[in-house]
């Protein structure tokens, strides 16, 4: 069986939750995160890749309304049993690739200025 | 062992001088011809009665204060000229209260008042009489205590006595000297009447024990935890710090029922064989049930009792042993032994 | 590295080892060092040691199963993380060296009635391990972050050691000189040297069984082509969730991924007001004041992990991101009274895995993480953010009360990185799932040979007892076959890899 790969469903979600929570986080950046998160979603176990795949389908059809910001920030406050976890997950993986790639980002997302390093 | 020891100070304040463990040390401040002055407080007249005997024998050196510890103009009137020479050992507290807000009024303002004064008066030391109960339980039978742990306070009554003794670690920051000694579950002469239904739903097979009884507990005979207030008393290098006094090893549950059973018959008395054992469901009720009536102000002590009952509690000597010389000599056996004595010599029924 | 051979859709060999972590490469060595014709073959691929950064994503890329995002699903789900690569876990994991703890040793050999299961002879092997390990405490200077739990755990008067790594260090060196003597610097080299063959990027689908023979193993490579390997025997050597679900998609059932055990850790990351964080390496300082029930120790830190650590409740802790340098990550493991399963579902690739913490486990991760922070505050921490959703920061200890308050385990982030126990050794009827050497039950010559067997979680990091346990019965696995090799199975394809060497 061919995994279902999830750029198509979870990377429009993790674009928005990134762009909510780190509001100054350059665009590119955004991207090559984004890009992380669905990859390593696509190498999830198949228990937890099936899983994950049908909660991001459904965060996937509210994304594309116009509901979209206001829908990803009360998921993102509310910890709702499991899908909280997939808006955990999205987070874990985004923000650890975020930090590890750039150390120096601040908490909004914006990359520290040279001089202050 | 060697260990530091200042001489007996010329004045000595004591606080909750008609309470369980007040009585006990107050006998022994007594027949210490170096306790110069006593001055100890009271709450009412009632409790100023019950220490008239003994203080009689103090003659001339004892003085008593009545007054609410929550009120500091009382407190101000215990300090009133005692000097740097004094000690202060505040064993005042409630723990079984008619209402949750009288546990904050006298376990932490109280204490509040206390060290706010006794800074004042520049005292030599002053030593809190604490808890294990702002400690909470341990997480598994088998777990102990260790000398310094971190606050998780079980109920109302764990954070009265919590923020009792972070308002005498503050005092400390500030200049205080003081120490702070933790007993567990005491027993011993001058319990109060209410103590007698532990004696006898031991004698009626009816103690509770919950889920096999493999819980431990610390406890503490009341003349050992005098000697170990004493000692954090009178040792300077007490100072700024808390001890577990407590007997020499932690109990299981159900070596306590025994040992109390067979200390009952030892006395005289007939006792019926068996527990009331509960499932651990029965402990969580109890404390679930405990929890939202203490939410409401209100106390019910069975339940508080029935709750804890299900948890070990139980810590180590240790750093007591080697900083203040503490050195427990009388267990369980003899020391229920005693108690039993001291409730038929008083009249109290078992 | 020689020794690695090339895929075919045909291969065989004397006796067939799946997996070369802790339990796979120790026995490859001592199989090909008696002569005997040992292919392995490995799920992961080949990663030279240096060649990615410790403890980076990148490194969790190409060394751990599923880039590191592995679950045992339950009330909470706890992450765990496999190493998958050549060597296994050994490449990746802290290096950290415990010998096999005797009590821990005698109990299994009464309660699970392990045959000659000998504290002492383990003990010997041990003494061999540390040798070949080159096993050593850092010479120089240990890290920051690690001097952080020695201090804080001196100032309370908790008991705290050092552990020694298998690492080999240069003269002097400090904690981050070492090289990491993984199996593929050790044992698989001593494999290789012995006539042993390897094939990376290869995974074993499921093992043919007749009756209860196992007569060859259908694989898959990188390429996705697929194989068949014969074999005499056959040892699987995957870890406690890939060993029990190969045994249980090959048809194989018996008390076999039932019994995970795990030790379940909650973390913390705590603010210092000097530069702590070494984003390459972890501490090699332990609290064992509290063990074997509960254990402190330190986790890895780059800034991606500090970042991760603080999400649990970003909002209150985001501020402290920026100071990442002056953060070190700290976790309170505990002994597991819990268990879990592997079970393969079939028509899906990977098991499905849950565990269940009891009760008492509970109260004991509560316990550690207040424990773990006072010892935090006592080594000056000037804040600490303790790893679950909504989270106070700490600075004080009347904050350590607020924050035990807030505390459930369902809220935390736990996670473990010992997993053992799901094919546990011992001759117990109906309760064992392989007997005393790790011949799985039920079967002529399909073995198991790695952290499976352990009958329970150790209460120290398991790779020594891992592969002491493997040592010894691959020992006997050698000896027994010497005294009964009356099979005619020997045919010229291991005579020629034996003249090979």
């Amino acid at each position: 069986m061919r995994p279902v790969p999830s750029a198509p469903i979870v990377g429009p979600f993790a674009d928005r939750l990134l762009a909510l929570d780190l509001p100054h986080l350059d665009p590119a950046r955004r991207r090559d995160t984004v890009e992380f998160v669905t990859r390593r979603v696509d190498s999830l176990p198949s228990v937890m890749h099936l899983g994950v795949l049908v909660i991001a389908t459904v965060f996937r059809l509210v994304v594309a309304t116009p509901l979209a910001d206001r829908f990803v920030r009360l998921m993102s406050h509310l910890a709702l049993p499991l899908l909280g976890e997939y808006v955990r997950l999205v987070r874990s993986l985004g923000y650890a690739y975020i930090w590890e790639s750039w150390p120096d980002t601040q908490a909004n997302g914006a990359s520290t200025p040279e001089h202050i390093r | 062992m060697s260990v530091d020891r200042w001489p007996a100070p010329s004045t000595t304040v004591v606080t909750g001088a008609a309470g369980w463990l007040g009585q006990a040390l107050l006998h022994r401040l007594v027949a210490d011809p170096a306790r110069q002055r006593i001055r100890v407080l009271v709450r009412d007249n009632t409790e100023a009665d019950a220490v008239k005997p003994v203080l009689d024998a103090a003659e001339a050196r004892s003085q008593v204060v009545v007054g609410d510890i929550a009120n500091p103009r009382t407190v101000d009137q215990l300090f009133d000229g005692v000097g740097a020479d004094c000690d202060v050992l505040h064993t005042a507290g409630v723990i079984h209260p008619q209402r949750i807000q009288h546990l904050f009024d006298v376990n932490t303002t109280g204490t509040e008042h206390m060290v706010t004064a006794a800074a004042k008066a520049g005292v030599r030391r002053f030593t809190h009489v604490s808890s294990n109960s702002p400690f909470g339980t341990n997480p598994h039978p088998d777990d102990v205590f260790r000398a310094d742990e971190p606050y998780h306070p079980y109920m109302a009554y764990g954070r009265s006595k919590m923020q009792g003794e972070l308002a005498v670690f503050a005092a400390v920051e500030g200049g205080l000297d003081a120490s702070i000694v933790r007993p567990p579950w005491f027993y011993g002469p001058f319990q109060p009447p209410r103590q007698t239904t532990f004696f006898r739903m031991v004698r009626n097979g009816k103690f509770p024990v919950i889920a096999g009884g493999h819980q431990r507990r610390s406890m503490v005979y009341v003349d050992n935890l005098v000697d170990g207030l004493l000692l954090a008393e009178l040792t300077p290098q007490a100072r700024g710090k808390g001890y577990w006094i407590a007997d020499a090893k932690p109990y299981l549950v159900t070596e306590i029922v025994d040992t109390v059973g067979r200390a009952l018959r030892d006395e005289g008395f007939s006792v019926k064989d068996g527990a009331l054992r509960l499932p651990a469901l029965a402990a969580r009720v109890a404390e679930v049930a405990d929890g939202l009536i203490q939410g409401t102000g209100r106390y019910q002590q069975q339940l508080h009792v029935l709750g804890e009952m299900g948890h070990t509690i139980a810590c180590d000597i240790a750093l007591a042993r080697v900083e203040l010389g503490y050195d427990p000599t009388v267990d369980l056996y003899e020391g229920m032994r005693r108690s039993i004595r001291w409730c038929v010599e008083n009249g109290l029924e078992l | 590295m020689s020794g690695l051979t090339a895929s075919m859709p045909r291969l065989d060999a004397e006796v067939l080892i799946i997996g070369s972590g802790a339990g796979g490469a120790t026995t490859a060595a001592l199989l090909a060092e008696a002569g005997i014709d040992v292919l392995i073959v490995e799920e992961g691929p080949w990663v030279d040691q240096g060649s990615v950064t410790p403890f980076s994503l990148e490194q969790m890329d190409q060394q751990y199963r599923a880039g590191g995002v592995t679950v045992a699903l339950g009330l909470p789900s706890i992450a765990y993380t496999e190493g998958r690569c050549a060597g296994g876990g050994t490449e990746v994991n802290s290096g950290l060296y415990f010998r096999p703890p005797v009590d821990v040793i005698e109990r299994w050999s009464a309660q699970h009635r392990i045959r000659d299961l000998d504290p002492d002879a383990l003990s010997v092997i041990a003494a061999e391990i540390e040798q070949a390990l080159t096993v050593s405490t850092v010479p120089g200077r240990t890290t920051p972050a690690s001097e952080i739990l020695r201090d804080g755990a001196a100032a309370l008067g908790w008991q705290h050691n050092e552990i020694p790594r298998w690492m080999a260090y240069p003269p002097g060196g400090d904690a981050v000189t070492g090289k990491r003597q993984s199996m593929t610097r050790t044992f698989l080299p001593r494999a290789f040297a012995a006539g042993a063959r390897m094939i990376v990027d290869c995974r074993v689908d499921r093992l043919h069984m007749a009756g209860g023979t196992g007569r060859s193993a259908a694989v898959t490579f990188a390429d996705g082509s697929t194989g068949v390997i014969t074999f005499r025997d056959v040892i699987v050597c995957g870890g406690a969730i890939q060993s029990p679900a190969l045994l249980q998609r090959s048809g194989i059932h018996g008390y076999i991924g039932r019994t995970l055990a795990v030790h379940p850790t909650v973390k913390l990351s705590a603010r210092f007001r000097d530069e702590v964080n070494v984003p390459d390496d972890v501490p090699v300082h332990q609290v064992k004041e509290f063990a074997p029930d509960l254990s402190f120790g330190g986790s890895a830190s780059h800034p991606g992990l500090v970042a991760l650590a603080l999400t649990d409740h970003w909002k209150a802790f985001s501020k402290s991101v920026v100071q990442w340098r002056q953060i070190a990550i700290y976790y309170a493991a505990i002994t597991s009274e819990g268990r879990g399963w592997v079970r393969a579902i079939p028509g899906l690739r990977d098991p499905l895995v849950t565990y269940r913490l009891s009760h008492r486990d509970r109260q004991l991760l509560r316990s550690g993480l207040a424990r773990l922070t006072l010892l935090m505050l006592e080594a000056d921490a000037e804040e600490v953010y303790p790893s679950f959703r909504g989270a106070p920061i700490v600075r004080n200890r009347a904050d350590i009360a607020s924050m035990q308050q807030a505390f459930a385990v369902s809220k935390a982030s736990v996670m473990t990185v010992h997993l053992c126990s799901s094919v546990p050794m011992g001759e117990l009827p109906g309760r064992s799932g392989a007997d005393s050497f790790g011949r799985v039950h039920g079967t002529s010559n399909v073995f198991v040979n790695d952290a499976s067997l352990l009958p329970t979680a150790p209460g120290v990091n398991p790779q020594a007892t891992v592969m002491a346990i493997a040592i010894r019965n691959a020992r006997h696995f050698i000896s027994s076959r010497s005294t009964t090799d009356t099979r005619s199975t020997t045919d010229t394809r291991n005579i020629k890899g034996h003249h090979e060497r």
